[in-house]
């Protein structure tokens, strides 16, 4: 989980990352005061948990408190790749020397967190992957040791820094791998880090993602992770306890399994398109079950749904009660299909047979994607 | 023979009186599975099918003999669980578990290179012997006996390709999930290497999916390394980019880890890549056949 962009800030404020000096705004009229405190010109930030904010236009700079008011308006209006913009942060504006890259990151092959430097900053580092690989700087990180000082003064040195500029920015570079690691942090990025005409390193922008695994460690964040999710029905979802992604398609999806629904999902757009994705988990129950499928029928316009469970962790006869109670509560009209097999599987067809869902036994969801599809036919004749 | 387990392999299941160890613990020794013991702090000295609980790990080592250690424990102390069984001399690690924080996978990893310990997971549905015994989660009426490896990144989807293989009279030599977090403690690469040496198995499959560049790491040692032929199934053709699948690691982002170039990549090392999961059946037996 991703999260803001001043929150990750005032995180690393306290590993002594240096930050502008700025404050968040929620109104046109904060932002003013804001910028009237720090001093113009000032930047104005939308504060979105997506990336490519820059190139949507979701940075502005103001050099008066006229259009400090205007352009918070307008970004305060806007919505970034799905995302309303519900706050701004006002900071002083840098007068920049040169802009690097910072980045804590996790490589899953290697199975270790892996450091990155690069005096491009400002770019997206896969850009400079791409065009100046050469310009990249990295090392692993043992996990049991951590980074050490000496290593983080290495890295800075291959950017070409020395003297006391080297010893701040490898304290900048040491600090932020406490940051990725204090808060369990999938990815902890400062592009850039400005140095500034007087020569000081400052974090001009911040991003951190934090493993939603880990959240459990950190109620001093206040932050629950399904709030954070803008599609309301992705967000539901979260609550109950299952992965539901929205997609633009008529065909209602629950399976357990992530890998089991993605490939029923590839297979299913052969012919027909899905509204969805939706994996259970491991931790089927009743409640969980029937709270998936409501969850899937709010979406309206649906075609069918199509089910895909297999009893392993799973007990699949107890999801199946989750599901019949739904039926028949909701008074289900559009056909459902479903697929179980495995562990108490006779039982599971029953309960599902028992409120008039087609029941396929066969193993191969292929065959039971092929029925769905010719029930749908046949209700279109 | 079959990797990683034997017939007769000795197993301590953590978690055991939870609902799930408890379950599933039933299901294995119906399955054939030699459950030693169990582990759930504060309820040593009770027993779950007969089988004996205690406090610790030391204090099982001090009765039993022990080859493998089996994780239902929640997220938040499946690492110390693992600690515990590594430092206790455990050798082979089934951490089932999901939603294992990936900074605690990590050290779990590293222990288990220093300890030379296998770690199978985070989340993952175990390893089975088919016909024999199996250390997870996996249905056993979904797999058969046979010389098929079978590594797998998803549960249910392995699920669904065994029991294809099984409906044409295919069956598999030892099945194992490798889990799907972006960190897992043993590669597909890892993997692969044990079937290439093991001698009952003629032919592995990999399903694998999309995030990772685990499938990319592994076509390379196909290309250099493997002699015995590989048919693979990649899920997530369709998924768009920077969503999550569920799995914490099933994510295209950052322009790694697409279906696409996991296909591409594989084909190039000499793999069989089937478009559909029911399509691996088909492959492996057009391979099987001309090779017998």
């Amino acid at each position: 989980m991703r999260i803001h962009e001043y929150e990750a800030k005032k995180l690393f404020r306290e590993f002594k990352i240096p930050i502008p000096r700025g404050g968040l705004a929620t109104s046109p009229g904060e932002a003013h005061r804001v910028a009237e405190e720090i001093g113009l010109p000032v930047t104005i930030k939308a504060q979105v948990l997506v990336g490519g904010r820059g190139k949507a236009g979701g940075i502005k700079f103001a050099e008066d408190l006229g259009e400090v008011r205007e352009l918070s308006c307008e970004l305060l209006d806007m919505d970034i790749k799905g995302y309303k913009v519900e706050s701004i942060l006002v900071e002083e504006k840098l007068e920049i020397e040169r802009e690097l890259y910072l980045g804590v990151t996790i490589d899953g092959s290697r199975g270790c967190p892996i450091v990155m430097v690069s005096s491009e900053g400002g770019v997206e580092i896969e850009e400079t992957a791409r065009n100046c690989p050469e310009k990249i700087f990295s090392r692993e990180v043992k996990p049991s040791q951590g980074l050490r000082a000496y290593q983080a003064r290495k890295l800075a040195k291959k950017l070409g820094f020395k003297g006391k500029p080297m010893l701040q920015l490898a304290g900048v570079i040491s600090s932020l791998y406490q940051v990725f690691k204090s808060y369990d942090a999938l990815m902890a990025e400062i592009n850039p880090l400005v140095m500034t005409r007087r020569e000081d390193l400052i974090a001009a922008d911040g991003v951190l993602e934090i493993d939603d695994s880990a959240l459990f460690r950190h109620p001093e964040l206040g932050i629950e992770a399904q709030d954070r999710i803008p599609d309301e029905l992705e967000r539901e979802a979260r609550k109950i306890g299952v992965s539901y992604v929205n997609m633009d398609g008529d065909i209602g999806l629950i399976c357990s399994g992530a890998g089991l629904g993605m490939a029923t999902m590839d297979m299913i757009r052969e012919k027909m398109k899905p509204a969805n994705f939706l994996e259970t988990g491991g931790g089927m129950t009743r409640e969980l079950m029937a709270g998936a499928l409501r969850v899937v029928l709010k979406k309206g316009n649906l075609k069918a749904v199509f089910i895909n469970i297999y009893g392993g962790i799973n007990p699949i006869h107890e999801g199946a009660k989750g599901i019949a109670d739904v039926v028949r509560e909701e008074n289900v009209k559009i056909p459902i299909v479903a697929k179980a097999l495995g562990n108490l599987q006779e039982e599971t067809w029953e309960t599902l047979q028992g409120v008039g869902i087609k029941v396929v036994k066969e193993t191969q969801t292929a065959r039971a994607i092929e029925q769905l599809f010719r029930t749908l036919e046949k209700g279109c004749g | 023979m079959s990797i990683l387990v034997k017939a007769d392999t000795k197993v301590v299941v953590h978690g055991i009186t939870g609902r799930i160890g408890n379950r599933q613990t039933r299901l294995m020794l119906d399955y054939g599975t030699k459950i030693s013991a169990g582990v759930t702090p504060g309820r040593g000295g009770e027993e779950v099918w007969g089988v004996p609980v205690y406090d610790s790990v030391s204090e099982v080592i001090e009765e039993h003999s022990i080859d493998a250690s089996l994780v239902f424990v929640p997220a938040p102390f499946a690492k110390d669980t693992c600690f515990e069984a590594m430092e206790a001399g455990v050798k082979l690690i089934v951490l089932i578990t999901e939603h294992v924080p990936v900074h605690d996978a990590m050290e779990i990893r590293a222990m288990a290179n220093a300890e030379e310990a296998v770690v199978i997971g985070p989340t993952t549905p175990g390893i089975i012997y088919p016909g024999k015994m199996k250390i997870g989660i996996m249905p056993g009426n979904m797999f058969c006996p046979g010389n098929v490896g079978l590594i797998s990144r998803s549960g249910t989807l392995t699920y669904e390709i065994a029991g294809n293989l099984c409906d044409m009279g295919i069956g598999q030599s030892t099945a194992v999930g490798m889990g799907a977090d972006p960190v897992v403690c043993t590669s597909l690469t890892q993997l692969l290497h044990m079937f290439e040496e093991d001698e009952e198995t003629h032919l592995v499959v990999i399903v694998g999916e999309v995030g990772g560049t685990e499938e990319e790491k592994a076509a390379q040692y196909i290309k250099r390394e493997m002699k015995k032929p590989v048919v693979a199934y990649i899920a997530g053709q369709s998924v768009p980019p920077g969503k999550r699948m569920g799995h914490a690691g099933a994510i295209v982002e950052r322009g790694m880890g697409s279906a696409q170039s996991k296909v591409r990549v594989l084909k190039e090392a000499g793999v069989k890549v089937a478009e559909r999961p029911t399509e691996v059946s088909e492959l492996v037996k057009s391979i099987l056949r001309r090779g017998l």
